[in-house]
């Protein structure tokens, strides 16, 4: 099975963001930068899918891993390559020149290009929380789509049965490839992933799982090209355009009542909840 | 995926001590180090960071509660060492450092450094499974026989078996002279061992099938003394006709140890059924100096122990001050004002700039001291490396005890700073402190370590070590003053180590004409100056690259500040200790020299 999965370097979300007024954007000099983590999941979920977990050096099939970004963003991709993906793509661009809807036009294209039998996404970016991708290109695809994948069960790599996270509980749906499928956090659960290449009775540990020093090595040589982002997409108009960014207002501090009848008079006037 | 709160060490630092004090990513011009550089570095360092903030540290507590047992005639380790053995193992921890040739990828000692100290910081124990193993494994690469290497020695980088150094017995600790475990040649070429080992780490268990003593022992008929011992490869089951059969290695009894509770440690019995059968590695009386070779590294890997035991509790101790609101500002008394934070208190910061100046200090000598030993190993111009490799004599014992016994002090605080709680079991921080005391006494007692220090290295090569040593104080000296550092730390520093070397040109004196107790007497103190004195040029360094940074556009102000503080801290407590240390190292006090036994 050939699997392309799109990956995006996010701010972490545990810096503190700075916020320029009237910039009509985030600040993101200094910011400290990893992996969006559904796209990590995305990653381990399409490596289980493509070996023998009990000898998973030995590759059985193809992972290639995309991003869109300036150079420096092929740290991400080698990081992926490192965890085992086969080889890895940058498109050139910067986070400011895409949206969702272009980032899906253009990875139309890269399907037709590279011709996997199954894109698989992380289900949301952890900076834009958009979650538009995946459904988006299925649709330019023409492409049956299951989303919040919390579990994969690969049918002779002719479909994929997919338990899809959902309110109150889960939903099954059975996709014939090619299809585009995104993850949620429970696919990378020790049993998230069953492959017909994997014995039923092997365990993985539950989590991404971590670059060995000799793959990170390794991972230096797989091939990683660059594609022009107007190669994929000549048209490069955006649908989404930001026009300002403002933190939230900050907390008036709260007033001490001292009896009920008070309460209710506030609510009443001041909250207007009654 | 427990992700957990404290950060072990912070990030920030091991960047800055990697690349801008250290240089890290400049020593991939050596060609042993050429297939690497920061792509390499940082995703290694990045996932031994995240496997032990997400799987050893988790695993911390439940093993310090619930130690090895015996059962049987055998060790059962805590279950979930079972589960983080194959994971750490599949980092590639055991032979990072070592060649391709042996199945390793050549990652430099230092950097290897910074990661091991994160996996250290987040569970001790575990980590030296593979610490011990990798020992092991690379005594038979360096003098081990073609057998050796191609049977035993992969199978040990490979993870597939583990290691231990059997050197200890009940009657031979530190006076290894005293061993007494014997060989006999037997006709097929291996030898019959017969003996007891005592503190055997590692030991025995059941994590893997199988496992390699490097056992010291004396050959039939060799000298008396230290002079003939031998060193041998004794498996705990040897290979016969194709299957694992025991080899009459015993264990005799379990330690109950008060630290490291998730690394058994053991008694064990060889040939005490005449059947245990050892492989001689190198040739025969030569053990001891095969050991000696390995032991810069073992003892920088203790240092990094003592370092990566403080920063954890530094760390906790850090989040709990901010975290714990006790009492007001000492001018504002309102009870109606609500408490604040224990950090608020200078007091309090006092104890945290104190475990920051230790810990901090201490991670930049260990680092420092391990590139001296990449630099000894591997550098091609054959004076820088001649250079390097008296450096790292002279600077071993101050690796390895600076952080153990300041470390045990700053554990300490960790521990002061949780007030009544942190003397409960119910927090971490008096399980690091127990753990931490390990660190002063194995790999060489600090007293050993003081005689080692005054006896050899700093008087090594007509005094050439501690020439080393000055020049790198002179130069960070001149640097500091270019960068604005305040010249009072510079003269302080300057001061102290003019002091130094005029007190070892004293002591040595004494030595040369004849008073080798009047040189040695106070050995340890020495080697508590020596340490303070290495600590301080370190700290000056720090604080010169902090104004140096804090001149750059964009800095990270924080980071520096916080760097110039504790250098601050450091030379204006601790190093006017010199001083003090320097009277007593001269003075020649005998007050416990000529106390009696019976006085006591």
């Amino acid at each position: 099975m050939k699997i392309l999965v799109p990956l995006k370097r996010v701010s972490d979300p545990d810096n503190a963001n700075k916020i320029k007024v009237g910039a009509g954007k985030v600040e993101t000099t200094g910011l400290e930068w990893k992996p969006n983590p559904f796209d990590e999941y995305a990653v381990e979920t399409a490596l289980r899918l493509t070996e023998n977990g009990t000898n998973a050096k030995a590759r059985l099939g193809e992972v290639t891993v995309v991003t869109f970004g300036p150079k420096e963003t092929e740290t991400t991709l080698r990081a992926a390559l490192a965890t085992g993906a086969d080889k890895a793509i940058r498109v050139d661009t910067t986070d400011d020149a895409i949206d969702g809807d272009l980032l899906a036009r253009a990875l139309k294209a890269l399907v037709e290009r590279e011709k996997p039998d199954l894109v698989l996404l992380g289900k949301q970016q952890v900076d834009g929380d958009a979650n538009q991708v995946a459904q988006l290109l299925a649709e330019y695809l023409g492409w049956p789509q299951a989303t919040f994948a919390g579990q994969i069960t690969s049918e002779a790599d002719k479909a994929l049965l997919v338990s899809r996270e959902v309110d109150g509980g889960s939903i099954k749906l059975r996709v014939t490839l090619p299809a585009v499928v995104s993850v949620d956090l429970r696919i990378v659960n020790a049993v998230g992933v069953t492959s017909m290449h994997t014995p039923p009775t092997h365990k993985y540990s539950d989590g991404v799982r971590f670059a060995a020093l000799m793959a990170i090595m390794a991972a230096k040589k797989k091939s990683l090209t660059e594609v022009k982002l107007t190669d994929l997409s000549p048209d490069t108009a955006l649908k989404i355009k930001y026009t300002g960014f403002d933190l939230p207002p900050a907390r008036k501090a709260g007033v001490k009542i001292k009896t009920v009848a008070e309460l209710v008079q506030k609510l009443k006037t001041e909250a207007k909840v009654l | 995926m427990a992700a957990t709160d404290n950060p072990l060490l912070s990030d920030r630092d091991v960047e800055f001590v990697l690349y801008e004090m250290l240089a890290a990513a400049d020593l991939c011009r050596l060609p042993a180090f050429r297939d690497h550089g920061r792509e390499t570095f940082d995703p290694y360092v990045q996932q031994a960071r995240r496997f032990a903030r997400e799987v050893l540290y988790p695993a911390y507590r439940p093993m310090d509660e619930s130690p090895a047992r015996l059962e049987g005639s055998g060790v059962v380790v805590h279950p979930r060492m079972k589960e983080l053995w194959p994971q750490m193992v599949g980092l590639g921890v055991i032979a990072a450092t070592r060649p391709a040739a042996v199945g390793g990828a050549s990652l430099p000692l230092t950097v290897a450094t910074a990661a091991n100290a994160y996996l250290m910081a987040a569970n001790l124990s575990a980590y030296c499974y593979a610490g011990l193993t990798t020992g092991a494994a690379h005594l038979i690469e360096a003098f081990g026989d073609a057998h050796l290497k191609t049977t035993w020695m992969p199978r040990l980088y490979s993870g597939e078996w583990t290691g231990t150094m059997a050197l200890t017995e009940p009657q031979a600790g530190s006076s290894l002279t005293d061993v007494a475990t014997r060989a006999t040649p037997r006709p097929d070429g291996t030898y019959a061992i017969r003996g007891s080992k005592i503190f055997i780490s590692g030991g025995d268990h059941d994590l893997t099938p199988n496992l390699i003593h490097m056992t010291l022992a004396r050959l039939d008929g060799a000298p008396a003394g230290i002079k003939g011992v031998s060193l041998f490869a004794v498996p705990k089951k040897r290979e016969e006709k194709g299957a694992l059969v025991p080899n009459d290695v015993h264990v005799t009894g379990l330690i109950h140890k008060i630290g490291w509770r998730g690394l058994p440690s053991l008694a064990l019995g060889f040939g005490d059924a005449g059947d245990c059968r050892g492989w001689l590695v190198g040739e025969p009386n030569k053990g001891i100096s095969y050991m000696f070779q390995m032991m810069n590294e073992a003892r920088i890997m203790v240092g990094l122990n003592g370092v990566a035991t403080a920063l954890v509790a530094y760390h906790e101790s850090l989040a709990y001050a901010r975290m714990r609101p006790q009492g007001r500002p000492l001018l504002s008394k309102d009870p109606t004002r609500p408490q604040v934070p224990i950090v608020a208190h200078a007091d309090v910061r006092r104890m945290l700039l104190r475990q920051k100046a230790i810990c901090e200090g201490g991670l930049a000598l260990v680092a420092f001291t391990a590139k001296q030993a990449d630099l000894a190993a591997h550098e091609v111009d054959v004076e820088a490396r001649r250079r390097a490799g008296l450096f790292l004599d002279l600077l071993t014992p101050v690796a390895k005890s600076f952080p153990a016994e300041w470390g045990f002090e700053s554990n300490a605080l960790a521990l002061q700073i949780h007030g009544g709680y942190g003397y409960s079991s119910e927090q971490l921080p008096e399980a690091w402190l127990r753990d931490q005391k390990l660190n002063s006494i194995h790999e060489g007692t600090t007293g050993i370590h003081g005689m080692d220090l005054l006896g050899r290295k700093v008087v090594a090569n007509g005094g050439e070590p501690l020439r080393i040593l000055l020049e790198e104080i002179a130069k960070t000296c001149a640097r500091a003053e270019a960068a604005g550092v305040d010249r009072a730390w510079v003269d302080r520093l300057r001061e102290a180590a003019e002091q130094t070397a005029g007190l070892v040109m004293h002591l040595g004196a004494l030595g040369m004409s004849g008073d080798v107790d009047g040189m040695m007497r106070h050995s340890t103190h020495f080697l508590m100056l020596f340490s303070i004195l290495v600590v301080s040029w370190l700290w000056l360094w720090q604080a010169t690259l902090a104004k140096e940074g804090l001149a750059e556009a964009g800095a990270d102000a924080a980071f520096y500040e916080g760097k110039l503080c504790a250098a601050q801290y450091w030379i204006a407590t601790e190093l006017p200790r010199v001083d003090a240390l320097a009277a007593l190292c001269r003075s020649n006090d005998d007050s416990f020299a000529r106390m009696q036994d019976a006085w006591f």
